[in-house]
């Protein structure tokens, strides 16, 4: 971006999109979701914004309407804020941001408390994709089996991430 | 617990998550999952929702092209600065009702832009309050669908400014007891009056801009762009 100033809404758009759908996606873990509010984000916001803002604010600006849409969307479906976009990361320098989120490291940090048959079947069915046939089969284990210590194992894994936020 | 494991199975298939009532515990295991599956490849975007958002903007913005709020210019096209305005009213208004730190004390000086009130090309009269809810020295906020603000009576007369930031379109929340206009963007302040008290940003804010006002068989009205057909 020259002189530190978005020339149209498009160029707002090619820049931001790929930030602002990783940040949705984060913090709602699905895909048609995460397109339908990184879409919401754009709509809300490209209308009222102004262009002779600084590429630093309009940012700010996306990232304060991201807040505000992902806060609007648990309200809506849940009505509990189930997850946030915090603060600080409105401070993020846009230069050092790529649309990395963080969120491999913190399931990483989650995983590695937990005890190794609990860790290898989150592993598999939340990071590598696997079905519950394909987890059952590499654990040696029922597909029953399996289920059931998927759903210990996430409950073991939901303490771990509470100690970790207190 | 039904729900939660709904919620899971939707999630680690790539589905759109359902609604269900959820409690404490729930929510930190949805929290859980959410992050364990965001975990995972970050592929980012794909090339076909890009597109396809990039074509829905460009039909919905087209029709109604982002504009420039000018700064400082005395004589403001009214359609310019309510076409954002407005915008603002219908989606971020809704969006953005966050909480409002107010914390910090960086008054920023600047020089007092010219009075700016909006010269309208065109417009209606719309009656947004009544006369009898508006006491002296009362501020009232209002929606004329085209256009968010407040309207404000003093001895002196009738007053309105929009109710949008100047800064990047947030819309403003009144605090009454302070007489000021907060925004939960950047945190930015106005008086109800419109001028700036106080922000904290790196450039200078304009104040709002004023609206005519008028009060008409016990009802008060402000001038507004007309309602799209
Ligand atoms: S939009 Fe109001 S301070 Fe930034």
């Amino acid at each position: 971006m020259s002189d530190d100033r978005y020339p149209d809404w498009e160029a707002v758009y090619n820049d931001n999109v790929d930030r602002v759908y990783r940040l949705m996606y984060a913090k709602v873990g699905n895909r048609p979701d995460a397109e339908d509010l990184a879409a919401e984000v754009f709509v809300t916001a490209l209308r009222p914004l102004r262009l002779a803002a600084s590429v630093g604010e309009v940012r700010a600006y996306l990232l304060a309407t991201t807040r505000t849409v992902l806060a609007g969307y648990w309200r809506r479906t849940l009505g509990r804020e189930i997850t946030v976009l915090e603060e600080d990361w409105a401070l993020v320098e846009p230069a050092a941001d790529s649309g990395h989120t963080g969120a491999g490291a913190r399931a990483e940090a989650i995983l590695a408390e937990l005890p190794e048959r609990y860790r290898r079947i989150l592993q598999l069915r939340f990071l590598n994709a696997c079905s519950l046939k394909e987890a059952a089969a590499e654990l040696g284990v029922t597909v029953g089996n399996a289920k059931v210590l998927q759903h210990r194992a996430l409950r073991q894994a939901a303490v771990v991430a509470d100690r970790m936020e207190a | 617990m039904r729900g939660v494991r709904r919620f899971v199975k939707d999630l680690l298939r790539g589905r759109r998550t359902k609604p269900f009532t959820v409690d404490r515990t729930d929510e930190s295991q949805l929290r859980t999952a959410i992050a364990l599956k965001a975990g995972g490849a970050d592929t980012g975007p794909s090339p076909e929702f890009v597109e396809s958002l990039r074509e829905r903007l460009r039909t919905e913005l087209d029709d109604n092209p982002p504009v420039e709020l000018p700064r400082g210019n005395s004589r403001r096209r009214f359609v310019t600065s309510v076409a954002a305005a407005s915008a603002a009213s219908i989606g971020l208004g809704a969006a953005i009702e966050r909480g409002l730190s107010g914390a910090g004390s960086a008054v920023t000086a600047e020089p007092p832009p010219a009075d700016q009130t909006l010269m309208p090309d065109n417009g209606e009269w719309r009656a947004v309050v009544a006369a009898k809810d508006l006491p002296d020295g009362s501020v009232r906020p209002f929606d004329a669908g085209t256009m968010i603000g407040f309207v404000r009576r003093t001895s002196e007369g009738l007053y309105a400014v929009s109710g949008v930031c100047t800064h990047l379109g947030c819309k403003l929340a009144l605090d009454g007891p302070a007489r000021q206009l907060n925004c939960p963007c950047h945190n930015a302040a106005f008086a109800v009056d419109g001028s700036v008290l106080h922000h904290r940003l790196p450039t200078a804010l304009a104040p709002l801009p004023k609206l005519m006002v008028r009060e008409s068989e016990g009802v008060i009205q402000v001038f507004v762009p007309p309602q799209p057909a």
